[in-house]
């Protein structure tokens, strides 16, 4: 049995656009991450899971109970930490823990003193008197002292120091290997791809991917930077498979994102090329290793690059014309084989 | 239960603590004073002729021109500063959740808990009923005290006392029905209290106006006011019955709305 099971869960607020169709499974001990941009229904899905929004249509269950119709016995095993954290301005730490304790009809203090010591937080300070990254804490230690068999977190590390950010995946990676599951909502590509084991991508309220990080990293174009000599020209054909997204002294094409450009430093934009080549590169290696160009950097396979390239339309409106001279392939044209 | 009814604690025990002293220290004035100051009310209805008709509407009948003793003590109990205590108490309490809730966001933490939404509307009710009993009782204390200073001729009689905030118990329990269903229903707390604040005050108003206008008094069965006369309850000695019922009524009504609402609707705080 899954731990969590949603199957053509659909959801709108009137005219405005929620979740459609939203199918996703979790086992259990798995890290499982939730990607899309601002807006695109993460956080719809994780409150009809939660029991806060009723779907219109679709199933939703978490270990094996509908979501809405058994809510308060789910969220016995349940940690959520939302993803705009905002709590009672006299909660402390203590306190809340008091509460939950109460609640639960157990004792959370001892396992909450050892987090709040792990993630550097004073149990008495009332929330009014916290920054945002404390509150945060606050919110991630009741999540966390309650030692859920599920954790549902929503983009949880906004506005923690990159110190206890760590201090929360090395706890993430231990909840996980005691067999606990988590679903890790998310933007920052880097930590999803440092944690976890699966993801799905959500763009406009529909899953448009979802699948193992490595099938992902198999499928995710390497970006090969190429430094050409002060007097070289590029070479007048590339290798099949490689994608030409930004070359010197040539006319045409359609013009790139501005953001494909920012990883050339400005003075070099008129001796670089930018390549992208996806799947096996051996050929590309063999093919490159003839060649003498001043310098090459291949990177490794990129979420990020899958990333944009599913929310390409997106992000149109931020397409703007190379700054050099020089010609670039637009990227967005990729968006549709990902989806 | 035992969580949430801390967690009511910890956020309403200050209020409800200034609300008890505030209502027990202007009942004792209001006991003490109202004699006093009526005793020469014929002076300022010659001078001010619309304050007749506004005592008239608070008490619920014909004051004359002389108030008399029992007449006074019941303006005591539809002082207007009196009203106005209880029922601050009853918006700021009532339309806290889950419209205040929601407001500020922090439904998503107590919604996540692993509680009914039905647990979270009793324990907030409960809350609702203790800190009313609380108050009110504080407010008769104040009057009882007082009393004790009070000429006896001009003293409330006990039993009458009781009646009249049976009566007013019934009311506190309408409004705050009221007010539970208007948080129910609405993700802004402003708005909720900004409703139960028109109602109330168009209760005042059609009772006003029911003393000059006809159409008024045709309606003013719709007014929560109509059913708080405690004059009446004073010079008959008798409980409100049929009163009550409907106030109570309207409370039960109100309340188990709310339920079957909050119980129901999505919350989305985002």
């Amino acid at each position: 049995m899954s731990v969590i099971e949603t199957s053509g869960l659909t959801m709108s607020y009137g005219a405005r656009r929620g979740i459609q169709d939203v199918s996703l499974q979790i086992e259990a001990g798995e890290i499982f991450g939730f990607l899309g941009p601002n807006g695109a229904g993460k956080s719809t899905t994780i409150r009809i899971l939660m029991g806060l929004l009723r779907a219109s249509a679709g199933r939703a269950c978490i270990f094996g109970m509908d979501c809405w119709k058994s809510g308060a016995l789910i969220r016995r095993d349940v940690g959520y930490v939302a993803g705009d954290v905002r709590l009672y301005p006299w909660l402390t730490l203590n306190r809340g823990l008091k509460i939950l304790s109460q609640i639960h009809g157990r004792s959370l203090q001892s396992e909450g003193r050892q987090l709040a010591e792990r993630f550097r937080l004073e149990p008495d300070l009332s929330v009014r008197k916290m920054s945002r990254g404390n509150r945060q804490k606050v919110a991630l230690v009741l999540a966390l002292a309650t030692r859920p068999w599920l954790l549902i977190l929503d983009e949880p590390t906004s506005g923690l120091d990159p110190l206890i950010q760590d201090t929360l995946m090395v706890c993430l990676r231990d909840l996980a290997a005691e067999g606990r599951t988590i679903l890790f909502s998310s933007h920052t590509l880097s930590e999803v791809e440092s944690l976890c084991d699966r993801i799905a991508m959500i763009r406009g309220g529909r899953i448009v991917e979802y699948d193992s990080l490595t099938s992902l990293k198999a499928r995710a174009p390497r970006r090969i930077q190429i430094l050409l000599s002060p007097d070289q020209v590029p070479p007048a054909e590339w290798p099949d498979g490689v994608r030409v997204l930004w070359q010197p002294q040539q006319s045409g094409g359609q013009p790139s994102t501005q953001r494909d450009l920012l990883s050339i430093p400005p003075g070099l934009l008129s001796q670089t090329c930018l390549l992208e080549v996806t799947g096996q590169s051996s050929e590309f290696l063999k093919w490159i290793a003839g060649q003498e160009f001043a310098d090459v950097t291949i990177g490794a396979p990129s979420l990020d690059i899958l990333f944009r390239g599913c929310y390409a339309d997106d992000e149109d409106e931020n397409r703007d014309a190379p700054a050099g001279d020089g010609t670039a392939i637009d990227t967005s044209a990729q968006s549709g084989a990902v989806t | 239960m035992r969580g949430l009814l801390s967690k009511i604690v910890a956020e309403v025990l200050w209020p409800v603590l200034w609300f008890c002293l505030g209502l027990f220290v202007i009942m004792g004035l209001l006991t003490a004073l109202l004699p006093k100051v009526l005793g020469n009310i014929h002076e300022v209805f010659d001078n001010m002729p619309l304050v007749k008709p506004l005592i008239t509407a608070l008490l619920g009948v014909d004051p004359g021109n002389q108030i008399s003793a029992q007449l006074s003590q019941a303006f005591l109990w539809t002082h207007p500063t009196l009203l106005t205590l209880l029922w601050a108490h009853e918006l700021m309490y009532c339309s806290r959740m889950p419209a205040g809730e929601i407001d500020r966001g922090t439904a998503d933490f107590l919604l996540c808990q692993p509680v009914t939404r039905v647990q979270i509307f009793l324990a907030e009710s409960i809350g609702w009923l203790v800190s009313g009993a609380v108050i009110l009782s504080c407010g008769c204390a104040g009057h009882l005290l007082a009393s004790g200073f009070v000429h006896p001729e001009m003293r409330l009689p006990f039993r009458s006392a009781l009646l009249v905030l049976g009566n007013l118990a019934a009311v506190y329990l309408a409004v705050g029905g009221l007010a539970f269903l208007l948080s129910a229903c609405s993700d802004r707390r402003g708005r909720a209290v900004g409703i139960v604040f028109a109602v109330l005050l168009l209760s005042f108003l059609l009772n006003f106006l029911a003393q000059f206008q006809e159409w008024a008094k045709s309606i003013s069965w719709l007014s929560i006011m109509e059913y708080y006369r405690p004059a009446i309850v004073i010079q008959s000695g008798l409980f409100p019955t049929s009163d009550v019922q409907t106030l109570l009524g309207l409370a039960a009504f109100s309340w188990t709305t709310a339920l079957v609402v909050f119980h129901r609707r999505s919350i989305c705080t985002v």
